[in-house]
């Protein structure tokens, strides 16, 4: 593109470039990025500093009347409401269920589908598929699924002599509904991923490691599992973000209840926001839990720069 | 380059001119819950006779779905771009009156000619009068009728709730006695809560009738009655009917009385128009009467004008007109009327082309003696901090009263 305009301009002969490529070049780069640029700005950068100014006064939606109050929306949100320590207990519940379950079977079933085999491609396109369901299809078919005594799953416990809870109706059968229906759902992305991180493993380490009569747990652990640690770090990272910002599946299978048993953080911001029209408080929340996230994701990163050292 | 540009502009300012006529056409964009094609075609049907006196104005219906509507009219009032009127839900009444985000339509419909507004009945006004504001017109006052499916009663040989209503035999007994019967006759449910929501986002249609039969009322004065001795005697009757009888719809269980898998359920007039698609013989009566007589409880909805609209002064003309006797008489088809004089006239009982004279004439008793279901300025706060405790009470080993103390603890704050 830079050697087309100089040509251009020096074929025609009519006056010395008036940018120098170096400048040329970095215009190009710039009008190039510009979209993306301006995307960023207006509706990433600018909702983020106007949530940080929100977070600091008290908004209502309906009446639109704003007056600044400090950091009062945080102070009221950590050490007057009791209902934030409830929701933040099941939004780190619904992390620590559904991040290990998530990555584990993640991991076995790229460990069972990386490689060629006859029908290999129907099983990754059975275990993708749920995640370009619709949410809302996959959320009302389980609801379906999970009724109390009428339900198809409390009817196959019963077959094998179980008697099935009523599972969206009880807190805690809840909350562990949501988390395996959510895993079941968003599994098949992280199987691809870890799979194309199988794949890009030269085979010839795994010779070697067997040349030396290593047994395959000692190849997965020794060899496997330290060239996975790249991909595994990302794969944490965006599971547990999502984790902590699940909304829909919430919202379509319980609504935050039984007994605000499945009341997680992202709900309950935007049952203050949007609900009860308190938009400064839902905005602290909001920003309590990016650095929640924020820190998680730190740390994270920490412990595997320190492991590899 | 400029001559041409220029000559360009007015050109296309003249043409632009020419084409619209001397006066430009107005649009007034209306909000609406319903999606049915029947409500919409005969809300055209007023839209386009409001021509004859405003000729230039049109009249867009726009519907957003009745779950997110409040929400989402919110969200168009915050965003700017606020419509010009709307229906709105009792229970969003009193946090928009509150917020003065409505217009005062009082003037308007006082000057109206032949509008007659001493025909609303202060009842039916109540909920959106205050002083001399008069926030909104309702269009409906709908109450809550016990739609029953007479396939199911006949072939569990048990009289139907309008002919037990018509020998003055239907009560709470009665209808735990009927629903019990069909459930073990039928294998059926007896009978589901409105939309099978009852446990959920429809927890005050689910109790307010059998409370108010007994006496109770949710609350009152700042006062929560939910533990009340009335509201207790009455949800230990349908505790016991989903716990013990087993015959209404547990929570957790799906049981749609429109595909005929529940015997009875409880809904509103605007509803029946989903019965013509239904497989089965069926028919509507009032709600049971309690230890307190008849207690009928009404739904409304009303239309609204914004403040924040740009065209305020002729919406509100919009709604003298959409409320005039005439039209009341049509919309009375699907929306019950808060009108006396269209209420007490045989049109409104012969109105409608699904439901039976007969079964209309309850529809209007309702009406005349029915109370609007409970709202608040913090509804939606009042209904969120309800929620948990009213989960805890629909389990198997409940304490109903227990429970209902808890509901009070949670809704006293708030009141």
């Amino acid at each position: 593109m830079a050697d087309t305009l100089t040509n251009h301009v020096s074929a025609r002969g009519l006056r010395a470039p008036r940018f120098s490529l170096r400048q040329r070049e970095a215009i190009e780069a710039w009008l190039f990025v510009s979209p993306t640029v301006v995307g960023f700005l207006l509706f990433f950068l600018g909702p983020l500093v106007a949530v940080v100014y929100f977070s600091l006064t008290e908004w209502n939606l309906l009446t639109q009347q704003s007056t600044f109050v400090g950091i009062d929306n945080y102070v009221d949100a950590l050490s007057r409401n009791p209902d934030f320590w409830h929701v933040l207990r099941n939004s780190f519940v619904f992390a620590l269920g559904l991040v290990p379950l998530n990555m584990s079977l993640a991991l076995m079933l790229a460990l069972a589908l990386s490689r060629p085999f006859r029908g290999v491609v129907f099983f990754r396109t059975i275990f993708f598929a749920p995640v370009v369901t619709s949410a809302v299809a996959w959320a009302i078919v389980w609801k379906f699924l999970l009724q109390g005594e009428a339900g198809a799953v409390n009817q196959l416990l019963a077959v094998v002599g179980i008697d099935g809870p009523n599972w969206l109706r009880e807190p805690d059968w809840a909350m562990v509904a949501v988390i395996v229906t959510r895993v079941i759902k968003m599994v098949g992305l992280n199987m691809i991923l870890y799979i194309a991180a199988l794949q890009a493993i030269p085979r010839d380490y795994e010779a070697a490691a067997r040349l030396e009569g290593a047994s395959n747990w000692q190849i997965f652990r020794m060899v496997i599992w330290p060239l996975l640690a790249p991909t595994t770090l990302v794969i944490f990272v965006i599971t547990m973000i999502g984790s902590f910002k699940v909304f829909d599946h919430i919202y379509l299978m319980t609504g935050g209840g039984p007994e605000n048993g499945t009341l997680v953080l992202a709900f309950y911001i935007y049952e203050q926001g949007f609900k009860f029209f308190n938009v400064g408080y839902a905005s602290a929340l909001a920003m309590i839990m990016f650095v929640i996230v924020l820190a998680l994701t730190v740390v994270q990163m920490i412990l595997r720069r320190r492991d590899m050292q | 380059m400029k001559t041409r540009l220029g000559i360009l502009a007015t050109s296309t300012v003249l043409f632009g001119l020419m084409a619209g006529g001397p006066v430009l056409a107005e649009d007034l964009r209306f909000t609406v819950w319903t999606g049915s094609e029947a409500h919409l075609k005969m809300l055209d049907e007023i839209a386009e006779s409001f021509k004859q006196s405003h000729p230039d104005v049109n009249v867009q219906f726009e519907t957003i779905p009745a779950a997110d509507y409040t929400q989402k009219l919110t969200f168009q009032l915050a965003g700017g771009n606020p419509p010009d009127l709307g229906w709105m839900m009792e229970d969003a009444a009193p946090t928009f009156a509150a917020a003065n985000v409505l217009m005062d339509l009082g003037p308007t419909l006082q000057a109206a000619e032949g509008y007659d507004y001493a025909d609303y009945s202060e009842a039916a006004m109540g909920l959106w009068v205050s002083g001399e504001t008069v926030h909104g017109v309702p269009f409906s006052t709908s109450p809550f009728m016990i739609f029953y499916n007479k396939t199911l009663f006949d072939e569990a040989e048990v009289e139907t709730p309008l002919e037990l209503a018509q020998k003055g035999e239907w009560n709470m007994e009665k209808f735990q006695e009927v629903a019990g019967t069909v459930k073990e006759k039928t294998g059926k449910w007896g009978f589901e809560f409105k939309d099978g929501q009852g446990y959920d986002s429809r927890i005050m249609h689910a109790l307010m009738p059998p409370i108010r039969a007994y006496g109770g009322d949710a609350w009152a004065n700042g006062e929560c009655g939910f533990d009340d001795p009335e509201a207790v005697a009455a949800v230990e009757q349908l505790h016991e009917m989903v716990f013990e009888d087993k015959s209404i719809v547990p929570p957790g269980e799906q049981g749609d009385y429109f595909s005929g898998s529940s015997a009875m359920t409880i809904n509103q007039i605007s509803r029946a128009s989903k019965m013509s698609e239904a497989g089965f013989d069926w028919g509507i009566a009032p709600l049971p009467s309690g230890p307190a007589g008849e207690a009928p409880v009404i739904g409304q909805a009303a239309i609204v004008v914004f403040e924040r609209g740009g065209k305020k002064d002729l919406a509100a003309e919009f709604v003298a007109h959409m409320t005039n006797k005439e039209n009341v008489a049509k919309m009375a088809q699907f929306f019950p009327p808060a009108r006396k004089s269209v209420l007490e006239s045989d049109a409104f009982t012969q109105a409608n082309s699904i439901i039976p004279a007969e079964q209309m004439a309850h529809v209007s008793d309702a009406i005349a003696n029915g109370k609007v279901l409970p709202s608040h300025e913090r509804s939606p706060q009042i209904l969120a901090a309800m929620a948990p405790k009213v989960d805890a009470l629909w389990r198997a080993d409940a304490d109903v009263k227990q429970a209902l103390e808890g509901v009070c603890a949670a809704v006293e704050p708030l009141l």
